[in-house]
């Protein structure tokens, strides 16, 4: 019940139009109210006069818990070797650089001022794995996107020429399943057809076994998401990722959503070329081109930044082709449950290599092309392009030209030249990056009490004060609040809490079971009372308290 | 200036981490300083002058005394100087050792000479699991230098081993040298594990006795003399007196080819069959 006032801080909240102007915040059972007025009983006041003040953060898309993330951990066992944190009483112990813990993934997000992040790609068949992680995690709110699209179930549907409803109850039912709050496809029917030998898939091309086309795929789901109401549009890993000349695979799957809101992720991944010498040339200018134009298209960049990473994607066929770069030398790739398929490539980013260095400037180029920042989201695909901790150095990329030239001088002299990104004047604003890194993300995952400032909203803040370097400004925020409790002060934890679970609950109808049924007691290894997720076991430990999102049908 | 000497008052309660103490790193500190050290026990932070009783001396002349089985990373990394163990030593001995020598006068515990480039490494007595090899998650082992072991070893030796010479003078377990990359691994006694050479692409594993189970993918190539085996010894020098008298007989040995199934570019050479 105690009433707390951040006094006299700069406001930047896109969502409610504020640039800046200085005001006090009042904070009081978790979340932002109006001010009492004077006179009023206020129990704390935190002096914040100048400071810079924004929601907390949300990262759209960070592979954080699950399956693949977790063969990530082990397979990288040196990273826990090299990064221990010890625990100190009111931390847990972990450690990892690219593969860190739960525990301490939830440390390092609320110590640069994020209170959230989404797990874009669970394998149903993981779910209750992926929950449990999750679980583990404390400071952040979560969410989980649910993987389909490679799928037996749907893609028997859609051979059999099931009908668009069919197909809605079936994605209904699986994100209420699995406990998820969007839809994720990864190469849309590829990791199907890699188990039948296929070792790509173009958007026009019948599957191997189904006869099914990724474009047939991506407009079922992207009409299934659209008419259970879902906030989130289809989270799209699109077919080609990596190949050289992919960017036009990704222009035809933006026609294959057939208009309906789509959301393309990594787009780095997906913006490639053919020109030059090595065949391999940025292809950032005519996407972002495209993007502008398109206004139900929105994406999220997969950043790369160099040094050790290690992939971890649920595109078995990719990740297959690319096991040869591994570094260090070891991978794997398999199957999971007949739902998707899991690889993972530890991988080093050089900046002398030229296609890493054309790889950073191509995802810098987009974010800096691409016009509305309410359609962008800052992101590395963590641990794709890079850990989430480099947000702090990409947001200084973003903003600050001089430092991005002095950067590009240290890569690759011929992806360097080859790249417009010298060229490019824009800066990012304070205001743009909290669109970028909260009111947009917040707006397209149906957030609507988060990643914002207003009355109402939940008291989720983080305080920054303003300095040159943006790199160390977003590092180590003077203040974060999450439900309206200090939990990091100055860049360190300094208390633990457990945020919450975002879900959606579309209305299907539940004789989809009926089919379902069968097909699980015939295929898979649990039965279908056994895969679902409940809230009960959700909620049990107190540490994944559910927050359900409406869904706005859009067909009866 | 004799050496500095840490004598251990009491065994610990939990595993010890001792990667601080290596020559190099105590170079320069004085008695305070050395006593201040943080050393990681289990989930606390103990100090070295609440360990150890320290006699103060060069430090590029170290000896631990009173050492048990539970002290860990003894000279991990170092790069220079020497560290006498008297008694016993925990894991990772000589952990990704760059230089300088540890001589254990007891038995050690696994991953002795792990992942080391260079320096020496004797071990009087027995040495654990993985001796010579990669820790979990590594892609290679010993990467050069050389390990002695005059006791026995346990299973794996020299796994994923890259270079270097690894001699054990006693028995050695299962699967010796399996994965290895290059590298010689030199058993001299009387009784061999199964499977000695698991997974190896290349690389030498020289046995006094023929395996106690031999892999099935490996090709027997025959009786030969090889006159390179005499340049074994050399490389070792007098630390092995063991390996000087039997090298002392014609370098005849049997020859077998393998591991088959990943490329057979490895041998195990047996002398006595
Ligand atoms: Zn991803």
């Amino acid at each position: 019940m105690t009433l707390v006032k951040l006094a006299g801080g700069r406001i930047v909240d896109p969502a409610n139009g504020r640039n800046g102007d200085a005001a006090d915040l009042y904070l009081r059972d978790g979340v932002i109210v109006p001010d009492p007025g004077p006179g009023a009983a206020i129990d704390e006041t935190v002096d914040i006069t100048g400071k810079i003040v924004m929601a907390g953060a949300i990262d759209i898309h960070s592979h954080i818990g699950g399956g693949k993330i977790n063969i990530a951990r082990m397979m990288m066992i040196e990273d826990h070797r090299k990064h221990a944190d010890a625990g100190d009483g009111l931390r847990r112990s972990g450690g990892g650089l690219y593969t860190p813990t739960t525990f301490v993934t939830g440390y390092r997000y609320a110590a640069m001022g994020y209170t959230a992040a989404f797990e874009p790609a669970m394998v149903p068949a993981n779910a209750r794995h992926a929950h449990a992680e999750l679980a583990d995690t404390p400071m952040i709110d979560k969410g989980c996107y649910a993987m389909l699209g490679s799928d037996d179930f749907l893609l028997r549907m859609l051979a059999n020429g099931a009908e668009q409803q069919a197909i809605n109850d079936y994605v209904g039912w699986m994100l209420q399943a699995t406990q998820s709050v969007a839809l994720k496809v990864v190469n849309p029917g590829g990791i199907n057809a890699f188990k039948f030998n296929a070792r790509n898939l173009g958007l026009d091309t019948p599957s191997p076994h189904y006869g099914v086309t990724p474009r047939r795929i991506v407009a079922a789901l992207a009409r299934a998401v659209n008419e259970l109401g879902i906030c989130h549009p289809v989270h799209l890993h699109c077919n080609d990722l990596g190949v050289p000349g992919n960017w036009e695979t990704t222009v035809g799957t933006i026609d294959a959503a057939e208009g309906l809101p789509l959301h393309l992720t990594h787009l780095q991944f997906h913006s490639y070329g053919t020109e030059g010498d090595r065949k391999f040339s940025s292809a950032a200018a005519q996407l972002a081109e495209v993007i502008n134009r398109t206004p139900s298209v929105s994406v999220d960049i997969g950043q790369i930044i160099f040094g050790q990473t290690v992939t971890a994607s649920g595109d078995t066929m990719i990740q297959y082709r690319n096991h040869r770069h591994a570094h260090p030398k070891k991978w794997m790739c398999m199957d999971i449950e007949c739902d998707a398929g899991c690889g993972v490539v530890p991988f080093r980013y050089r900046d002398e290599n030229f296609v890493n260095a054309l790889q950073w400037a191509i995802g810098l180029e987009l974010l800096l092309l691409v016009e509305d920042p309410w359609r962008v989201f800052l992101t590395t695909d963590h641990p794709n392009g890079a850990p989430f901790t480099v947000y702090p150095h990409l947001i200084r990329l973003l903003m600050d030209r001089g430092f991005r030239r002095d950067m590009l001088k240290t890569i690759n002299k011929h992806a360097a030249a080859a790249s417009t990104l010298g060229g490019i004047e824009r800066e990012y604003s304070l205001y743009e990056i909290a669109i970028l890194t909260r009111a947009a993300p917040a707006r397209s995952l149906g957030l609507l009490d988060r990643g914002h400032l207003g009355v109402g909203a939940v008291a989720d803040i983080t305080v920054y004060t303003e300095r040159e370097n943006r790199e160390a400004m977003f590092a180590r925020p003077d203040y974060v609040f999450k439900d309206g409790r200090l939990i990091a002060r100055n860049g360190e934890v300094t208390d633990i809490v457990w945020g919450a679970t975002h879900v959606v609950r579309p209305e299907f109808d539940q004789g989809i079971e009926g089919p379902l049924e069968d097909y699980f007691n015939r295929f898979q290894t649990v039965r279908l009372g056994n895969f679902r997720v409940t809230d009960d076991e959700m909620e049990d430990e107190g540490r994944s308290r559910l927050v359900r999102h409406p869904c706005r049908r859009t067909t009866p | 200036m004799s050496g500095l000497a840490l004598t251990l008052r009491d065994p610990p309660r939990q595993r010890l981490d001792l990667s601080p103490l290596t020559p190099d790193r105590l170079a320069g500190l004085d008695e305070a300083a050395i006593a201040a050290i943080e050393l990681i026990s289990g989930n606390q932070r103990l100090r070295v002058g609440d360990l150890f009783a320290i006699a103060i001396g060069d430090p590029a002349d170290l000896s631990i005394r009173n050492a048990c089985d539970k002290l860990d990373f003894i000279g991990r990394a170092m790069t220079d100087g020497t560290i006498t163990v008297e008694g016993d030593a925990g894991a990772y001995v000589g952990l990704g050792l760059r230089g300088g020598r540890i001589h254990v006068r007891g038995g050690v515990g696994p991953w002795a000479g792990a992942e080391m480039h260079r320096g020496v490494i004797e071990i009087d007595g027995d040495a654990g699991d993985f001796t010579a090899g990669a820790v979990p998650g590594e892609t290679k082992g010993m990467r050069g230098g050389l390990v002695i072991v005059r006791g026995n070893a346990g299973h794996r030796a020299g796994d994923r081993m890259r270079r270097g010479i690894l001699v054990i003078e006693g028995s050695v377990g299962s699967h010796a040298g399996s994965r290895m990359i290059a590298g010689t691994v030199a058993v001299l006694g009387a009784a061999v594990g199964p499977y000695p050479g698991f997974g190896m692409k290349r690389g030498s594993l020289i046995l006094s006795s023929a395996p106690e189970r031999p892999s099935p993918t490996f090709a027997d190539c025959g009786a030969h003399d090889l006159g390179f085996l005499k340049l074994l010894p050399q490389a070792v020098g007098d630390r092995s007196s063991r390996l000087a008298e039997l090298w002392a007989m014609p370098p005849r040995v049997r020859r077998f080819a393998g591991d088959l199934a990943a490329g057979g570019m490895g041998e195990i050479l047996i002398r006595r069959i």
